[in-house]
């Protein structure tokens, strides 16, 4: 079963200036992520690896092509299917933590619980997946109060809090030090030992290596990266 | 979005952003207060007028036309039969007749008055009413008692008022309750006025008691049983067979107008001078009342700008939290919902503040009413009238304004591109 399939996928932005030329964003990009696959691309600034991310969560739907993710065709799916999908089955985890500076980190951790139906039993859920990214005793905690790889394993457990089934990480070591994003970066492995699907986009060779595959968005194209290809 | 977890996320929000909304609750609160004052103080006033000027909805009064064409043929008067017709008109439970004391009468009073000396005359407007329209409020035999006998009268209870918020003050006399006054008597005298100068022969004096008062009886002059005016207008030879007027009370007030119609059909008038009065600056009161309560929606329109500018603000600050509470799961609708909730919090505090700060208001200024102002007729223990519906209304509006002003900023919110939210920095 594969979590994430991309075919011909084009991004076009207006043109720049009155009466110039549409830009393509790619050259009609293919991605297959299994089930249980972790798969980090890495990429130059600019060439889309966030845009990709946003296409995939169903959060960006200017684009032309396919895209399958969790076997839904993103496409054809109202607002509010979007959101269900996003709220059980995705997990985000952002570069910046994107956490709500008023809530506590358990009550940020419940985010995903404020929409929706819902997520069953969520207080347990939220604790639980404290306890997994190590910060249980910081429950009560306000992200002013926490260090910056305490607030990314605070939103890496909003992420998890529904236990969905893909994770989609938008350079999640990036504004951290070498030290904290390590202990980022071995949480990633453990999720990916225990079956989840990950897509990592990153520029940093630490969290590639960690990734079972690596892929390189270049000219608009997504390519294996040579380097790094089944070295997990 | 369930409630508990919507009011728990609208109220951090509202906490960080309470230093920003301050000044739109405040708003909302001046406008609420305005309004809520103005609408208490208008039915207050109302209450006041009413109580000078007391009209029930349920009777009217019929007087013979002064000009008409049943009076140049001599074919209507207000005698018994036409009582008795007036009475069989569909919807009619009472008419009570009224005769005019048709001579002139004066009194004087010659010494002491509750411990004050007075000397004194005045011109008497003598009305004759029937016993059973004023009932209980005689506390005396208010009857024809003969020649000879103390004339037994009621007087309207707004004239003691009158007498003691202003007369009394003005020449020193002591203030006086209706039952000091219940069988004090005084002179009358019959076929006399002071105004033409004049004393009809016949003239006599008698006695009048005061048996009570009431406000069923006519506010200008005293009312007298009505066959002891008959009596003395017969004595005059002024005794026409008639009454002066009728008045008739409905069994429901929307009656009226039907009973007024077929009174009219009868080729009577309605005297509706006094009704008319009362309605008038009824009528003022409620277009003062009408105007003011514009201004204050004008004020609450103006935190409802206030309001939208705030959340548009907020909007603006919160793109990039917006975007990420729609990769979590959030709906379009979830986030104009929270916006939405946010903004009826704040009309309900600020709508909350506003009725409060109304009560407060009304209470200072009785409290400088009743210290300040000088003393005089039906001057009330308060200009207001808070209902419970002024509360409901303050915060109703308070809360529409709220929402009606975070409506765009919220569908902003609602559209935005959570990728381009998301990117925002």
């Amino acid at each position: 079963m594969t979590a994430i399939d991309v075919r011909a996928l084009r991004k076009r932005y207006p043109p720049r200036e009155p009466g110039g030329v549409p830009q393509d964003l790619w050259r009609g990009l293919e991605l297959t992520v299994d089930e249980g696959e972790f798969v980090a691309i890495e990429g130059q600034s600019g060439s889309g690896k966030s845009t990709l991310l946003h296409i995939l969560g169903g959060l960006d739907r200017a684009y032309q092509g396919d895209v399958r993710v969790l076997g839904e065709h993103i496409r054809g799916l109202s607002d509010a299917r979007l959101a269900a999908l996003r709220h059980a089955r995705i997990g985000f985890v952002f570069q910046s933590f994107n956490l709500l500076s008023e809530l506590t980190a358990l009550e940020n951790v419940l985010l995903p619980d404020f929409f929706g139906e819902g997520i069953p039993d969520a207080e347990r859920c939220a604790m639980r997946a404290l306890e997994r990214v190590g910060l249980a005793d910081k429950a009560r905690a306000r992200p002013t109060a926490l260090s910056g790889g305490e607030r990314q394993r605070v939103a890496i457990a909003r992420a998890l809090l529904a236990g969905p089934p893909l994770l989609l990480a938008d350079e999640p070591t990036g504004n951290l030090d070498a030290r904290t994003g390590e202990g980022i970066i071995a949480l990633f492995r453990e999720l990916h030992r225990d079956g989840m699907s990950l897509l990592v986009v990153t520029h940093e060779a630490r969290v590639s290596r960690a990734a079972s595959r690596v892929l390189v968005l270049r000219d608009g194209v997504l390519l294996p990266d040579p380097r790094l290809e089944g070295s997990a | 979005m369930r409630p508990a977890r919507l009011w728990k996320l609208a109220r951090a929000n509202l906490s960080r952003e309470a230093g920003a909304l301050a000044v739109s609750t405040g708003g909302v609160a001046l406008g609420i207060a305005c309004l809520v004052f103005f609408l208490a103080l208008g039915r207050g006033v109302q209450r006041v007028v009413r109580d000078v000027f007391p009209v029930s909805a349920r009777e009217i009064e019929v007087v013979v036309p002064q000009v008409g064409i049943g009076s140049l043929f001599g074919q209507v008067r207000l005698d018994d039969a036409t009582v008795q017709r007036l009475r069989q008109i569909t919807g009619v439970t009472d008419a009570f007749p009224r005769l005019a004391l048709h001579i002139p009468a004066v009194t004087r009073y010659d010494g002491l008055f509750f411990g004050k000396p007075i000397r004194m005359g005045l011109e008497v407007v003598g009305t004759g009413i029937s016993p059973d329209l004023i009932g209980p409020d005689a506390r005396l035999p208010f009857q024809d008692t003969g020649d000879g006998n103390p004339i037994p009268v009621v007087v309207n209870r707004r004239l003691l008022e009158i007498y003691n918020k202003v007369f009394a003050p003005q020449r020193g006399l002591p203030a006086l309750t209706d039952s000091m006054l219940i069988g004090f008597q005084f002179p009358i005298e019959l076929g006399r006025s002071y105004v033409a100068s004049k004393t009809l022969p016949g003239s006599y004096e008698a006695a009048l008691r005061l048996a009570g008062f009431s406000d069923r009886a006519p506010l200008a002059g005293l009312s007298m049983p009505i066959e002891t005016v008959r009596r003395i207008n017969a004595r005059f030879g002024q005794d026409g067979g008639g009454y002066s007027s009728v008045l008739l009370r409905a069994q429901r007030s929307e009656q009226v107008g039907e009973i007024a119609g077929a009174v009219k059909r009868m080729g009577l008038e309605i005297d509706e001078s006094e009704r008319n009065r009362a309605l008038q600056i009824g009528a003022a009161v409620e277009l003062v009342t009408l105007a003011l309560s514009l201004l204050a929606a004008l004020i609450t329109a103006l935190a409802a700008v206030n309001i939208a500018q705030a959340f548009h603000a907020e909007v603006r600050e919160r793109t990039r939290e917006i975007g990420v509470m729609r990769a979590v799961g959030a709906t379009r609708v979830d986030v104009a919902t929270l916006i939405l909730a946010e903004a009826a919090v704040t009309g309900i505090v600020g709508g909350a503040f506003g009725v409060a700060l109304a009560r407060i208001g009304g209470v200072a200024i009785d409290y400088l009413a009743r210290k300040w102002l000088p003393e005089f007729p039906f001057k009330p223990q308060t200009f207001f009238d808070f209902r419970p519906t002024h509360v409901l209304l303050g915060l109703a509006i308070a809360v529409a304004a709220s929402l009606a002003g975070a409506f765009f900023p919220a569908r902003t919110a609602a559209a935005l591109d959570p990728a381009r939210a998301l990117s925002e920095t």
